[in-house]
């Protein structure tokens, strides 16, 4: 009786949740008026402008690149730091080199 | 030390990884411009590394690649793709000044001279990716826990 009332409750606000996130008429953060959907859901100005503006035809490497280009500086950065993780966890290198 | 592969893997190995390598080169090479990358060439360059690696044995490719130099190179791709972000700092942080203004790499949309800094952007990174995935399935490959 107890689950079933939790996994009830649970639904309920999933629904909340939903009807919240809608953009038809949801909660609206930021700009008030109709642009904020501009401003939020950027794809069509990505595919309009991209080539343009960054001049690659493949959109995903202009936004990878250009736009998001902090994201790609901090995955880059990630992988820099595991590999190099895994490298000096894993040093037998440095031993042999000395031998 | 001879390796445990036989013939048949030998020879389809010799045949193949030519071939990968460079589908991973166009892969990097046109990433501006078809689909992919240089996250995706970098990581089938790799694959390719990574063949050579289980066929012949880590012998054979301890002499062939030097490990030093491609812990090196993983480093120089970060610094390499750092400052062509750096290029348009006058302007903004990762502005594409090669592409408005540039002397280079201003071409024709769809031309591979295009695009500004992003085939330069796809080179360091397709270079970081190769050689970081090499330096780590080396240290892998090399370590052993017992003494010999």
């Amino acid at each position: 009786m107890r689950k079933t009332f939790g996994a009830l409750s649970l639904l309920f606000i999933l629904g909340i949740l939903l009807l919240i996130a809608n953009p038809n008429y949801g909660l609206k953060f930021g700009l008030g008026g109709e642009d904020w959907q501009k401003y939020r859901y950027t794809d069509q100005y990505y595919i309009d402008h991209g080539i343009e503006e960054t001049g690659g035809t493949n959109i995903v490497t202009d936004i990878v690149f250009d736009y998001r280009g902090y994201d790609t500086l901090g995955e880059a950065t990630v992988l820099f730091t595991s590999i190099a993780g895994a490298v000096a966890l894993l040093r037998k290198w440095r031993e042999e080199n000395e031998e | 030390m001879k390796s445990d592969m036989g013939l048949i893997v030998k020879t389809m190995a010799r045949a193949t990884i030519p071939l990968i390598g460079i589908f991973g080169a166009y892969v990097v090479s046109h990433g501006h411009l078809t689909p992919g990358g240089g996250f995706q060439g970098g990581a089938t360059i790799a694959g390719a590394g990574i063949l050579f690696l289980i066929t012949f044995g880590i012998d054979e490719a301890k002499k062939r690649i030097n490990k030093s130099l491609y812990s090196a190179l993983e480093g120089l791709g970060g610094l390499v793709f750092l400052g062509a972000a750096m290029l348009g700092l006058s302007v903004v942080f990762f502005y594409n000044t090669l592409w408005h203004n540039g002397p280079v790499f201003d071409g024709k949309p769809g031309t591979l001279l295009s695009a500004g800094y992003l085939p330069i952007m796809n080179l360091a990174v397709g270079l970081k990716v190769y050689t970081g995935l090499m330096s780590a399935v080396f240290a892998i490959a090399l370590f052993r826990r017992w003494r010999k």
